[in-house]
Formats: structure tokens, C-alpha cells, sequence
């Protein structure tokens, strides 16, 4: 075959991919005619022949940019979030209410949390998952608005005696956990009353503006003693890498959501080699977790490892950990 | 695993096309969504981003008739093609009754195949499902580009490469015209029914 033909096929081959939507393979193509221009003797005019390419190639790297830089969808149509939700009733061995539960841990997972605050708001209405629902919607409120907006959610149920006062002791503590994770010391009110003193005291600060903040010192608080069927609030934990090349290191995650004995870690995408020492249904020996009241050793089994692919995480991954206590 | 719902006298059934990026697999559904008017029983959703690239997945809701009384309905999925669309392939596979694999037969995309083949293999064996015992058909897509002159792989070379071990029903097709499109859907239909009477011992 000759140059000529030999270039023509490319470009017609590369032509083909571009419309079958083979972005790369096309790029490959073009690549390769370029070079062939570029070394063949016999072609009169090569920088023509080489211009007329690059502008081919100049048009598919805009395509290809389009298609990376695509517009993040953080929120999807109720149609879309009724399918991922329906996703999650494929689960036969949950009752209705675990498996409602399910399907809006799944709708936050995938960065859908506005939909998933309205589940959760749902779910709250019933003893079974009153407090994993609303824990979920004070990490949905974090994880969407702000750590202040989780604090207005908290005080609106205290203030409304929403909850029981030794579920809202929980809840609080719970809270305050999560604010400490986002580098947010707060010290959040017990009762009613203490909402207006907090307040004013934020006030009285914020207008005496020389003066340094008052320290609030929390009294003594002892947890209560953890429901027997439930484990402990997971905050973060420790893993310590006992095989393969990063052997010996030691990785702390913070726990983004808790689901009963299973907790949801959130590994930002530059971690991506710590992902991959975690294979679903494999154990972790050696795992502190870090609680509420103090660090327990156990170990992990890994239920799920998943890369979020929308939405403001996108491209990070959420691996599931069910918590073995020894 | 099908759900049986007793009150209702329903049995629904999970079906995922899936497949390396662009090998044809929302062509496969678009073909079935207007030709099977008959057995189609609602819209087909499709959540795409730029370029046409599935970013979640395709929702196709099927009828089949009865098995002993029982109303057959299928949900019929595709998965993103996609690499970095990993995740979201083992959501959409949670559940899974049978497999359309949509392999694409151009040279170029041979390897990418037999990743999406062995990314498949993965996403089952995490749900406990075994890729040898799961209803699966293959479709060796895009056979209508051998009229285009381009490098395209022998059936026999497909056959080799994604089926040696496996031996499921293959098919050839070209979903752009639908050609094979049909018979690789009844065949994984054929298998999902012999597999869900002998799962819920209807026979």
C-alpha cells in the first residue's frame, strides 16, 4: 500500500472512531497519520497535510474536554431518584423499614441528600430508625449546606422536644463529634433554655469583638451505656496495613456515615492506593475505632467499596466497613 | 434475586446489559424500546452526560406473561460503560438475574472487552454470584462495520477471546440496525424463566 493510501486509511479509520464516539482510539489514529506525513518523502505538501490533521485532532481534544469537564449533576429529577432507590429494594433479606432506611443512605451516597433529608424526615417517624435516620440527616445537612445548618436542625428538635431527652443526649453527642471532625468546636445546648443563654453568650461575644472568647467548659459528661443490639457511634478509625507494599502503615479515616455494625468511610481520591488494599468480604485486623466515650481495637470486614461518580465527591470513594468487636 | 410478591401474584426480574463504553449496550435497549412495543410496559429512562455516555444507567420496564399464575415483571438495565463509572456498575448489577454482555467488535476495543468481561466477573463475585452459574448471553455488537473497511475481529477470535471459558449463547448483532438484537434478548429471557422456575421451584 502506499503513503498515500496507507495515510488515507487512518484518517478514514480515525474519522470512524470519532463518530463512534472512540475519542481515544480516534486520537491514536490521527497521531499516526501525523507521524507517517512527517516521515514519508514522497508528499509534496507536508505542512498542509500536517495542518489539515491538526485541526482534525484540535476538534476531537475539544470533545474530549467537553466530555471530562462535564457539568457535575449534584441533585437528579425525583423520576432518577426513584430508580436509585428502587435499586436498593433488591435486598430480600431487610425488613421495609431497614430497607427504606437503605435506599436514602443510597440517595446520599450518591450526593443526592436533599431527597435523602426527606426519606430520613420519613423514616423518623418510626422507633426502628428514628436515631440512624437522624444522625443520617445531620450528616446530609453537613455534607450539603453547612455544620451550621446541622446545629439549626439540632436545636429545632430540641427546641420542638422532638426527641426523647436520652435521644437527643445521643444525638447531641453525636453532633458535636461530627462538628469536631470538620474542625468545628461547639459546644451544643442540652435543654431548651440553654439554646437563648447559648445564643446570647454568641452575641455578647461577637460585640465585644477585643475581647477573647470565653472558654466554655463542658461539665463531666458521662455516656450512656451503648444499646446492646447497636454498636457504638463510629467517629473514625485506625487501620493499620499488615500486608502488601505499604505494609506497617497506619491510615485514619473519619466515618462519613453508620448504618448499625456498618460504618461508611469517605477516602479521598489521592488515596486511591489505600482503596486498594481493601477487597470486598475481605477482613482488616487490627482497627481502632474511635468512639464517643474512648478507642475500642477490633477488626473490619469490607462490605462494599464504591467510587462516587457525582456530585461534589465525585471521584473519591466510600468503602462500607462492617464493625467485628472482639 | 427475582422478588416474589405473593399478594400481588408478581414475580420481578432483573436483567443488566453490560459491556465496555460505547460497545452498544443503551443501542441494544433504544432497538428493544421501540420494537417491542408489545412487551414494553413503560418509558425508557436514560440518564446520559456529554458525548452520550451513560452516567448512571438506562430503565426499561418489561412484561413477560405469566409462569404458574404469576406476573412476570422485568426491569431491564444498562450499566455506564464507562472505567471511572466502577461504582455505579455494581449498584446497578445489586440484584441481578441475568447478563447481556455487549462486547464490541472492533480490533481497537478487543482489550477493553475482556477488562469489562473480567470487571463483570468482579461486581458478581462481590454480590456471591458466579459468573458460570448467572443466566448470561453474549452479543458480539457492531458486526455491520465490516462494510466500513474498519480492522473489525473474526467471530471466531471474539469467541476465543471472551467465551472459551464460559460457553453462554453468543449472537452476533448490529443494535444501529437491530440485527441480533432481538434474539440476544429472547435467549437471556429464555434462560432468566428456566433459571427463576427452578429458583422458586415453580416447576
Amino acid at each position: 500500500m502506499s503513503v498515500v493510501k496507507k495515510i488515507k486509511a487512518l484518517l478514514k479509520e480515525a474519522e470512524m472512531y470519532h463518530s463512534q464516539g472512540l475519542l481515544y482510539e480516534a486520537m491514536a489514529k490521527y497521531n499516526d497519520a501525523t507521524e507517517l506525513v512527517q516521515k514519508s518523502d514522497q508528499l509534496k505538501d507536508k505542512p498542509a497535510l500536517i495542518g489539515g490533521i491538526s485541526k482534525k485532532i484540535n476538534t476531537l481534544k475539544k470533545d474530549i474536554s467537553r466530555i471530562e469537564l462535564a457539568p457535575k449533576k449534584p441533585e437528579m429529577s425525583t423520576n432518577i431518584q426513584d430508580l436509585i432507590k428502587k435499586m436498593s429494594l433488591f435486598s430480600p433479606d431487610l425488613d421495609e423499614d431497614a430497607k427504606a432506611l437503605d435506599a436514602a443512605v443510597t440517595l446520599a451516597k450518591f450526593g443526592q441528600f436533599k431527597r435523602a433529608i426527606s426519606e430520613f424526615n420519613t423514616l423518623l417517624k418510626k422507633d426502628s430508625t428514628r436515631i440512624p435516620a437522624a444522625k443520617n440527616i445531620l450528616r446530609c445537612h453537613i455534607a450539603l449546606y453547612s455544620s451550621n445548618d446541622a446545629v439549626a436542625q439540632y436545636q429545632t428538635w430540641l427546641s420542638e422536644d422532638a426527641f426523647h431527652p436520652d435521644q437527643l443526649d445521643k444525638l447531641r453527642i453525636f453532633l458535636e463529634n461530627q462538628l469536631k471532625r470538620e474542625g468545628v468546636e461547639k459546644t451544643l445546648p442540652k435543654t431548651k433554655d440553654q439554646i437563648i443563654e447559648i445564643s446570647a453568650e454568641a452575641s455578647a461575644e461577637a460585640d465585644e469583638e477585643h475581647v477573647p472568647a470565653p472558654e466554655i467548659t463542658d461539665e463531666e459528661h458521662h455516656e450512656p451505656a451503648a444499646e446492646s443490639e447497636d454498636v457504638l457511634d463510629v467517629n473514625s478509625l485506625g487501620i493499620t496495613v499488615d500486608d502488601g507494599p505499604q505494609k506497617g502503615n497506619v491510615y485514619e479515616f473519619k466515618v462519613r456515615f453508620q448504618l448499625g455494625k456498618v460504618v461508611s468511610l469517605l477516602i479521598p481520591s489521592r488515596e486511591k492506593d489505600v482503596v486498594e488494599n481493601f477487597k470486598v468480604g475481605s477482613e482488616i485486623h487490627n482497627v481502632q475505632y474511635y468512639t464517643n466515650v474512648g478507642l475500642f481495637n477490633g477488626s473490619g470486614l469490607v462490605a462494599a467499596v464504591k467510587e462516587i461518580t457525582i456530585g461534589p465527591l465525585r471521584g473519591d470513594f466510600c468503602v462500607d466497613i462492617e464493625v467485628v468487636v472482639h | 434475586m427475582a422478588i416474589l410478591n405473593f399478594k400481588k401474584r408478581q414475580i420481578e426480574c432483573k436483567i443488566v446489559y453490560y459491556g465496555p463504553g460505547r460497545s452498544g449496550k443503551t443501542t441494544n435497549m433504544e432497538y428493544v424500546y421501540r420494537t417491542y412495543t408489545k412487551q414494553v410496559t413503560g418509558d425508557m429512562v436514560s440518564i446520559d452526560t456529554e458525548g452520550d455516555r451513560t452516567l448512571f444507567f438506562d430503565f426499561l420496564p418489561m412484561g413477560l406473561g405469566e409462569i404458574k399464575g404469576f406476573d412476570v415483571k422485568v426491569q431491564v438495565y444498562t450499566v455506564p460503560g464507562q472505567v471511572q463509572y466502577r461504582s455505579t456498575r455494581k449498584l446497578v448489577l445489586k440484584g441481578v438475574d441475568a447478563v447481556i454482555f455487549v462486547a464490541d467488535s472492533l480490533a481497537v476495543r478487543r482489550e477493553k472487552n475482556m477488562l469489562s468481561l473480567k470487571d463483570l466477573q468482579h461486581n458478581l463475585k462481590e454480590y456471591g454470584i458466579s459468573i458460570f452459574k448467572i443466566p448470561l448471553v453474549m452479543q458480539h455488537n457492531k458486526r455491520d462495520l465490516v462494510s466500513e473497511a474498519l480492522p473489525i475481529m473474526s467471530l471466531e477470535q471474539m469467541e476465543k477471546d471472551l467465551n472459551r471459558q464460559l460457553k453462554v449463547p453468543s449472537f452476533p448483532a448490529s443494535a444501529l440496525t437491530g440485527k441480533g438484537v432481538g434474539a440476544t434478548l429472547k435467549e437471556c429471557l429464555k434462560l432468566t424463566l428456566v433459571s427463576l422456575k427452578k429458583e422458586m421451584k415453580l416447576e
